[in-house]
């Protein structure tokens, strides 16, 4: 793929845009709470575009558009099942907690409801993830930069690592929300053509009709089986396993998304950012998984949209989306379908570093090193904290040069932290004999369960380091699987410690507890500011969408 | 200066600079392979700038949506 002088000067001015962003809000950062909470104080719409664009990084985008090549638009399960209801669900039932607890990050939450061992474990873990998911996200851009574009792999990184450590020194969590809105606009605004164009070349929805296998082209048929559908899943794994442990470990938990609806104006505004952020969620597979679908049948009908091999000889799925850019765009609209690309890869990395400095200042620095300093004090911890998550991505970057099955690995540590943890919150907010021993046992089980189950079975070669129990169809199957398990472990744990154990006092769990806090109702208030009708109207075109393309 | 604390603004200003550069790119290399499209995309990008920059110069509402 070749750039011209005006796709470059597109992405200068991508990275100028958001530089200017970092230093215009350099003035507003006066304190720690500024710094890592933007104060509470971030409008609606923009906690909501934030909330699916903290989501929306690189493999997501890259990743979304191989699976419908990979598996067409069963695919769509991660957008409708694996993510609409988790969204709803936690604007409508657990955004009141964490919201009203008055928490600033998820483990201090578990702080609240259980104990400082349950909070620590879950904010070591996370700052683990976010700084492995960071600096893959680096390496990912750099390796793409590097295939498509012929860009040193070392001028990358440092250049992106620059770029993403300027503007969240200098405006930490604003900056990074912000720039979060402006990449989603560019990722739809820039890929939204290259499916128009695909949609025109391919003869429309008759061209996909006529040129894409049909068994790719549904949401549930064939789903009785896991032999009898692209996905290799069955209806059990998919709506268990995805769609209620790792969407509702993923969206209800994970600090990462949680925390740009904790930064609202108010606790209406909370519950309600995930659950309009659900609306275009729903329709993101318009823009992430129909190109893979476009390239089939583009494949069909003509020469030179075969996707590459990648070093293992397999198709590189992940091409999917450079390769149409670099067919169907030309220069111009290409520099901003590849300036659409870094945004989400850096935007990734970004979101991920202010997770992870709000998390290691709160809720490992404040906690454990010095409780009660000023906050400036806290403040320069944050900056300093950025610049050491930073460094961390890049040596995370190198250190998945070097080993082929790292990305993997990471997805694998997801379905072994967030399900578990799912579990957890679960018990803890719904019935309030969950104990605090119960809480923190239930959750190493559960990680302990997710590792077993991976190390005893088996799918495209990859786990079964222990003994090969059982062969899964997809590696998909295989994390469906080690979701649900890892959840049932925690759940069952969980509940049996409880039972021999003491909970908490009645109380002290006010405002955590379903049963034990005052339901707040949404008195005269029209149908868009009530989070309940919103959830409706959501879910009904979720199911729409379900019939029509069964 | 303080309508670049409005995130609507900045972010119509950048589509109405790409906006600018595709439009300007696709009238002065008429002839490169489907310039139409950088043509069609700079329109749409300057008119979702100038709904963006519209929105930034309203009064702020009393309650959001």
């Amino acid at each position: 793929m070749h750039l011209h002088l005006v796709d470059y000067a597109i992405i200068g001015i991508y990275f100028l845009f958001v530089v200017g962003i970092g230093f215009l809000l350099k003035k507003r950062i006066k304190t720690g709470n500024d710094f890592l909470m933007s104060s509470r104080n971030i409008p609606l719409w923009i906690t909501s575009l934030a909330f699916i664009s903290a989501n929306l990084g690189a493999q997501e985008v890259l990743g979304m558009a191989a699976n419908g090549a990979k598996y067409g638009l069963y695919t769509a399960h991660f957008y409708w099942m694996g993510a609409v209801l988790a969204m709803v669900f936690l604007g409508v039932f657990m955004m009141p907690f964490y919201y009203g607890s008055k928490a600033r990050s998820v483990p201090e939450f578990l702080k609240l409801r259980f104990d400082e061992k349950t909070r620590t474990y879950n904010a070591l873990t996370f700052a683990v993830m976010t700084i492995f998911s960071s600096g893959i996200s680096l390496y990912a851009l750099a390796m793409l930069m590097q295939t498509i574009l012929g860009w040193d792999f070392n001028v990358s990184i440092w250049l992106a690592a620059g770029i993403v450590l300027i503007y969240t020194f200098l405006g930490g969590l604003t900056s990074a929300v912000y720039n979060e809105v402006l990449q989603f606009f560019l990722i739809v605004l820039g890929i939204a053509p290259l499916v128009y164009i695909g949609f025109h070349q391919v003869g429309g929805l008759d061209g996909i009709l006529a040129n894409v296998d049909n068994a790719k082209l549904h949401l549930w048929k064939g789903m009785s089986n896991s032999a009898t559908n692209p996905m290799g899943t069955n209806a059990f794994s998919l709506i268990f396993g995805l769609g209620f442990v790792l969407a509702f470990g993923y969206w209800c938990t994970d600090f990462l998304v949680v925390q740009r609806a904790m930064i609202s104006h108010n606790l209406n505004d909370a519950r309600r950012t995930p659950i309009i952020a659900a609306l275009p969620k729903i329709f993101m597979p318009l823009i992430v998984i129909v190109p893979g679908i476009l390239l089939l049948a583009l494949q069909k009908q003509f020469s030179g949209f075969e996707l590459p091999l990648n070093t293992n000889g397999q198709t590189d799925y992940n091409m999917v989306l450079p390769l149409l850019l670099s067919k169907l765009y030309p220069s111009g609209i290409l520099g901003v379908g590849i300036t659409a690309l870094i945004a989400s890869f850096m935007s990734g990395m970004a979101g991920n570093v202010t997770a992870f400095n709000t998390v290691f200042t709160f809720d490992l620095y404040q906690t454990h090193i010095r409780k009660n300093a000023s906050e400036k004090h806290y403040l320069n911890v944050g900056k300093a904290t950025t610049v050491i998550g930073i460094l961390l991505s890049i040596l995370t970057a190198y250190v998945a040069r070097g080993f082929n099955s790292i990305m993997d690995l990471l997805q694998l540590v997801f379905s072994f932290v967030n399900a578990p943890l799912f579990a957890t919150f679960f018990l803890g907010m719904f019935w309030k004999k969950t104990s605090s021993n119960g809480a923190f046992w239930g959750l190493l089980s559960g990680t302990v369960a997710a590792g077993l189950t991976y190390s005893l079975t088996v799918a495209e070669g990859k786990g079964g380091s222990i003994a090969q129990l059982h062969t899964f169809y997809s590696g998909t199957s295989q994390a469906f699987n080690i979701a649900w398990i890892s959840f049932v472990v925690c759940f069952i744990v969980t509940a049996l410690i409880s039972f021999v154990t003491k909970p908490k006092p009645e109380k002290e769990l006010v405002g955590l507890v379903y049963s034990l806090t005052p339901r707040q109702r949404d008195k005269n208030r029209v149908w868009y500011k009530n989070p309940l009708w919103l959830a409706i109207i959501v879910l009904l075109i979720t199911l729409f969408f379900n019939i029509l393309f069964y | 200066m303080n309508k670049f604390f409005d995130l609507r603004f900045v972010i119509g200003i950048f589509f109405l600079a790409v906006g600018m550069l595709l439009l300007i790119y696709s009238f002065t290399n008429p002839t490169i392979e489907h310039a139409a499209v950088n043509r069609w995309c700079g329109l749409a990008f300057i008119l979702f700038a100038l709904i963006m920059i519209a929105l930034s110069f309203q009064k702020k509402p009393k309650d959001e949506l």
